[in-house]
C-alpha cells in the first residue's frame, strides 16, 4: 500500500479515536457532575465545565441545523460511538417499576405490567422504564406512559379507566437482606386515564 | 526533523501490522451468529416494539422524531416504511420483511456468502431497528453497531467464507487486514478503560455493594438472592477484580506475557455477566469482539499461502509454532463461544410464550 494512502488511513483512525475518546470523556464528566463519586461535591462545577468543553468539541454547541453538527452526529450514530461506556457506574442505581391498575365496569380491579414475550425483550422494556425514571422532561415521561397505557388498554378493551403507577425499586444491601429486609417501592408518579382521554390527572408524592 | 520522521514511521508500522484474516473470520462468523440470535430473540416482539402507530408498545415515531432533531443522516425504519408505502406495502409488512432480510443477511454473513453485501445490509437493517427503537435499545445495540461498522469496512471476504471457495475473490492485503484489526483493538481499549474508570470512581465497586445490586436488580435478578447472599464476602473481591480487569485492559492486553491472562479474565467476566444476569447476547458480542481483536494468531505468510479449507487442519499445522499461544487461546475461546450460543438458544426456546 502506498505511503500516501497509509497516511489517509492513519488520519482516519486518529479521527475515529478522537471521537470515541471525546464521547467517552463527555459521558464520564456528565456522570461525575451528576453522581455521587469519590470526588467532593464541590468538584461538580468543574466536571460540568469539562463536559461543556467536550460537548463543544463534538459540535453540540452549534445550532441543530448546522451541517457540521448534523454530519458529525450522523457519523457517530452510524459507527455506534454516540454514547460512552459507563455501564453500572459509578454505582448501580435503583431500578424503576411501572404498574397499570385497570378498572372495569363491574368494579373489578386488575394489575398489569408492560408485557413482552421473552426475557430478551424484557431487558429492553426495563431500559425503557429506566428512561422514564431518569428523564427530567415531564412531557416525555407523560408521552411514554400514555403510549404504554394505550398498549395495555388494547389488551383490555373493556376497562373503563387505567391508573399508571410509577415508582422506584429500593434495593436492600446484602446485610439488610440477610436480616430479612426485602426490596421496597417508593411511589413517584401516578397518571389516570379514562376512556378516550389524555391523562386526566397526575399525582406525585 | 529526523526524530519526527522516525516517530511517523513507527506510527505507520503500528497501524499497519501484517495480519492473517483469521480474526476477520471470527468477527464475521461471530457477528453473523449474533445477528441471527438477536433477530430470533425478538421474533415475537419485533413488530410490537418497532411499530409506528396503532399496535405497538411504544410508537417508534417518538424516538425517530427526537433522533431527526439531532441528525437526519441516521437511517431509521421510517425510511423503509416510506419506501414500502410507495409500492403499496403496509407498515406491518415492511417490518416483517425487514426482519426476514435481517435473518437472511445474518445467515449469509455467517456462511460468508456475498460477505461484503451481507455485512452492509446487516449493519444497515440493525442500525435502522436500533435507532427507530431508541427507547428500547441498550448497550448491546451499540456494540453490535461498532462490530458491524468495522466488519463492513474490513477487507472481506476471509478465507473461511463460501465466497473464498466459490468465487476465488482474494482481495486481501495483510497490512490492510492489520489496520482494521488495530482499529478494533484500540477501540476496545478505550471502551474498557472508560468502563473501568467510571466504576473505580464510585465506592460501590470497591466494597462489593455494586456487584450485589447489579445481581439483584430487576430484570437482571436471574439468581435467587437467598443463594447470592451466602456469597456476600466474595462481592468486594469480584467488584475490585472487575475494576482492575477493565481499567488494566489497555495496559496489559498488548504485552505477550499478560495478554492471555487479561483476555481470559475479560471473557470469563462476560460469561459471568451472561450467566448471572441473563445478558447472553451482550456477553456473546463482547466475547466475539475480544476474541477477534486479541485472540487470533497473526500469520500473514500463512494467509498468503493458505489453500486449506479445514479449520482443524490449520489448527493442527499451527500447533507448536511460535504462535501456538494464540492458537491455544483461540481454542479455549471456541467452547466459550459455543456454550454461550447454546445457552442463548436454550434461553430463547425456554422463554417462548
Amino acid at each position: 500500500m502506498a505511503l500516501s494512502k497509509r497516511r489517509i488511513y492513519v488520519a482516519g483512525i486518529a479521527l475515529q479515536l478522537f471521537l470515541v475518546i471525546t464521547v467517552s470523556s463527555r459521558d464520564t464528566f456528565w456522570l461525575l457532575s451528576k453522581s455521587k463519586t469519590v470526588f467532593p461535591e464541590s468538584s461538580k462545577k468543574f466536571w460540568q465545565g469539562a463536559e461543556q468543553i467536550t460537548s463543544t468539541a463534538l459540535a453540540q454547541g452549534l445550532p441543530r441545523s448546522n451541517p457540521v453538527r448534523q454530519i458529525l452526529t450522523g457519523y457517530v450514530n452510524l459507527s455506534g460511538i454516540e454514547v460512552g461506556y459507563g455501564f453500572f457506574a459509578p454505582n448501580v442505581s435503583n431500578s424503576y417499576k411501572l404498574v397499570f391498575e385497570l378498572h372495569f365496569p363491574d368494579r373489578r380491579v386488575e394489575y398489569e405490567l408492560p408485557r413482552v414475550s421473552n426475557s430478551a425483550s424484557a431487558l429492553r422494556v426495563a431500559g425503557l422504564v429506566d428512561t422514564i425514571g431518569r428523564t427530567h422532561s415531564e412531557a416525555l415521561r407523560q408521552t411514554i406512559i400514555t403510549m404504554l397505557a394505550d398498549a395495555v388498554w388494547r389488551e383490555h378493551a373493556d376497562a373503563i379507566a387505567i391508573r399508571a403507577i410509577f415508582g422506584s425499586v429500593i434495593l436492600p444491601s446484602a446485610a439488610e437482606f440477610a436480616h430479612g429486609k426485602r426490596e421496597s417501592y417508593e411511589f413517584l408518579y401516578a397518571y389516570d386515564f379514562a376512556v378516550s382521554d389524555n391523562p386526566t390527572e397526575r399525582s406525585t408524592p | 526533523m529526523k526524530r519526527l520522521a522516525v516517530w511517523q514511521e513507527r506510527l505507520i508500522d503500528f497501524c499497519f501490522p501484517a495480519e492473517s484474516d483469521t480474526w476477520l473470520a471470527v468477527l464475521r462468523i461471530g457477528l453473523g451468529l449474533e445477528i441471527i440470535l438477536y433477530a430470533l430473540s425478538l421474533r415475537y416482539d419485533w413488530n410490537y416494539l418497532l411499530a409506528g402507530t396503532g399496535y405497538g408498545l411504544i410508537s417508534r415515531n417518538l424516538g425517530e422524531a427526537i433522533l431527526s432533531l439531532e441528525s437526519r443522516l441516521v437511517p431509521t425504519l421510517d425510511w423503509l416504511v416510506t419506501l414500502g408505502a410507495h409500492v403499496g406495502l403496509h407498515e406491518e409488512t415492511v417490518l416483517t420483511v425487514a426482519w426476514i432480510f435481517l435473518v437472511a443477511a445474518g445467515s449469509a454473513l455467517l456462511l460468508g456468502v456475498g460477505s461484503r453485501f451481507a455485512a452492509i445490509l446487516v449493519w444497515f437493517l440493525h442500525l435502522c431497528a436500533a435507532k427507530s427503537g431508541g427507547f428500547v435499545s441498550y448497550g448491546i445495540d451499540n456494540f453490535m453497531t461498532i462490530g458491524l461498522f468495522y466488519l463492513m469496512l474490513s477487507p472481506l471476504p476471509d478465507r473461511y467464507s463460501v465466497d473464498w471457495r466459490l468465487r476465488k475473490s482474494r482481495s486481501r492485503d495483510p497490512q490492510l487486514l492489520g489496520f482494521w484489526r488495530r482499529v478494533l483493538q484500540l477501540h476496545l481499549c478505550v471502551i474498557y478503560f472508560f468502563s473501568g474508570l467510571t466504576k473505580c470512581l464510585g465506592s460501590g465497586w470497591w466494597d462489593g455493594s455494586s456487584v450485589w445490586r447489579a445481581l439483584i436488580r430487576p430484570p437482571f435478578n436471574v439468581i435467587n438472592p437467598e443463594v447470592l447472599v451466602s456469597w456476600k464476602y466474595l462481592f468486594p473481591v469480584a467488584g475490585i477484580l472487575v475494576c482492575l480487569l477493565e481499567i488494566g485492559y489497555p495496559f496489559f492486553i498488548w504485552h505477550n506475557k499478560t495478554r492471555k491472562i487479561w483476555l481470559i479474565g475479560i471473557c470469563a467476566m462476560h460469561v459471568g455477566i451472561g450467566l448471572t444476569m441473563g445478558m447472553y447476547l451482550f456477553a456473546f458480542i463482547m466475547i466475539v469482539l475480544n476474541v477477534s481483536a486479541f485472540a487470533c494468531r497473526s500469520d500473514p505468510h500463512r494467509a498468503s499461502n493458505a489453500s486449506s479449507w479445514s479449520f482443524r487442519k490449520w489448527a493442527h499445522k499451527s500447533a507448536g509454532t511460535e504462535h501456538s499461544f494464540q492458537y491455544v487461546l483461540l481454542s479455549a475461546q471456541m467452547p466459550l463461544l459455543l456454550s454461550t450460543t447454546a445457552t442463548i438458544a436454550l434461553r430463547i426456546r425456554s422463554t417462548k410464550g
